[in-house]
């Protein structure tokens, strides 16, 4: 199978959506005759380019992270392009990956709707949608954290590449927690304030020499003065 | 009350659903409402990088200085904003999504539990009612306005915003 993989992060070659697609690539590379090529979507002059690899590919992976409970500008802005194919003969399979910073899975739910609705409007065979939380931050997190995470990423993409299909057991535990509930709500409420601020904001923060002003309100306090 | 409109009309030939604004504009007006409407296609809005300067290097504020900046003054002094985009693909314009990934310095990067989920903790103490204002297209359906109010519903939870539907 040939397999063309849009990353649809605005962050690019710095994203945590690459560090998801690398390990996912890596388990569909282990089928013998498997090929993929990779677009970058920020790449903001390529779009021309980005529309003719859609129009000729066989089967579209689409990954992007989050932004404002939707699809990046970015993607959106690839997303229109593509109306002159919809309904053509021919349009590749397509599936997408869609990850947050966001511990639950419920957060990306509307925007699932929408990319199945895409898929069915372009004429594309759904392959689905993959959501995963918790995402921000896995870049600097050591590797005992991200282990299991990159695992189920390979083993998914191993999956794909042999059946054409997103596993739907990986699938489903890689979204949960849908909501957050019981215990591990009462952890949030209780703890969640103060460690995300501590340990990973606050430290970048203080790194940019920005922590005195973390609650500033440029928008008002200048309109004040 | 002080009411901006978010015009993401990338079409400055499609003066209908422009034509549209205006008129609501003048109506809204002559009810004694300030109205402001943004010409989003006229404004030097960037792409969102996802650097997250706007939260930990200035903070409230995108590092890069382009229009967005007007835009989140406009919006945070604002008692309602109405959102207006043609549906294309199925939902808002690219170019109102491009305004709308700006807001981002309006809140915080601290999360705290609202609704029993996680979002993002508000940065300033009052935020304006929003509103959805949509032009169909040819390919457009019910459906695509259901999903796109959704998402919409979903984002004004994570903004502290007051949603209200199309009705």
């Amino acid at each position: 199978m040939k397999l063309t993989v849009f990353n649809g992060s605005p962050r690019g070659q710095h994203s945590n959506t690459r560090m998801l697609l690398e390990h996912f690539l890596d388990g569909f590379m282990t089928s013998k005759d498997n090929t993929y090529e990779l677009a970058y979507l920020n790449h903001l002059k390529s779009r021309d380019k980005f529309v003719t690899m859609f129009g000729e590919a066989e089967c579209v992976l689409l990954a992007f992270p989050l932004y404002t409970d939707a699809m990046p500008a970015m993607v959106k802005t690839f997303i229109e392009s593509l109306e002159p194919l919809c309904g053509r003969e021919g349009n590749p399979a397509i599936g997408f990956i869609v990850q947050s910073g966001f511990p639950e899975a419920i957060h990306s739910r509307a925007l699932e709707r929408y990319l199945e609705k895409l898929a069915r409007r372009l004429g594309c065979r759904y392959i689905g949608t993959v959501i995963k939380g918790g995402v921000e931050g896995i870049r600097t997190m050591p590797s005992m954290m991200t282990r299991g995470l990159f695992k189920s990423l390979y083993l998914l993409g191993r999956k794909f590449g042999e059946t054409g299909s997103f596993d739907r057991q990986i699938v489903l535990n890689l979204g949960k927690p849908e909501r957050l509930t019981g215990l591990r709500l009462l952890s949030f409420r209780l703890i969640g304030r103060y460690l995300s601020r501590s340990k990973y904001w606050d430290r970048k923060l203080k790194e940019n020499k920005a922590f005195d002003k973390r609650f500033a309100r440029p928008y008002t306090d200048k309109a004040k003065s | 009350m002080k009411i901006t409109i978010f015009n993401g009309n990338p079409d400055g030939g499609n003066d209908v659903f422009d034509n549209y604004l205006k008129r609501l504009s003048d109506a809204l007006e002559l009810r004694e409402h300030t109205v402001t409407t943004l010409t989003l296609r006229e404004m030097d809005i960037r792409y969102c990088i996802g650097c997250f300067d706007c939260w930990l290097k200035t903070p409230g504020e995108c590092i890069v200085a382009d229009a967005s900046q007007d835009v989140c003054r406009q919006f945070i002094a604002s008692d309602l904003v109405l959102f207006a985009s043609p549906l294309i693909m199925g939902f808002t314009s690219a170019l109102l999504k491009k305004a709308h990934d700006k807001l981002v310095p309006l809140i915080h990067p601290y999360i705290g539990i609202y609704h029993n989920e996680c979002h993002h903790m508000p940065r300033y103490e009052k935020y304006p009612l929003t509103g959805l204002l949509l032009e169909k297209g040819r390919d457009s359906d019910e459906e695509d306005i259901e999903i796109t109010s959704e998402i919409y519903r979903r984002d004004a939870l994570n903004v502290h915003l007051h949603f209200a539907s199309p009705g």
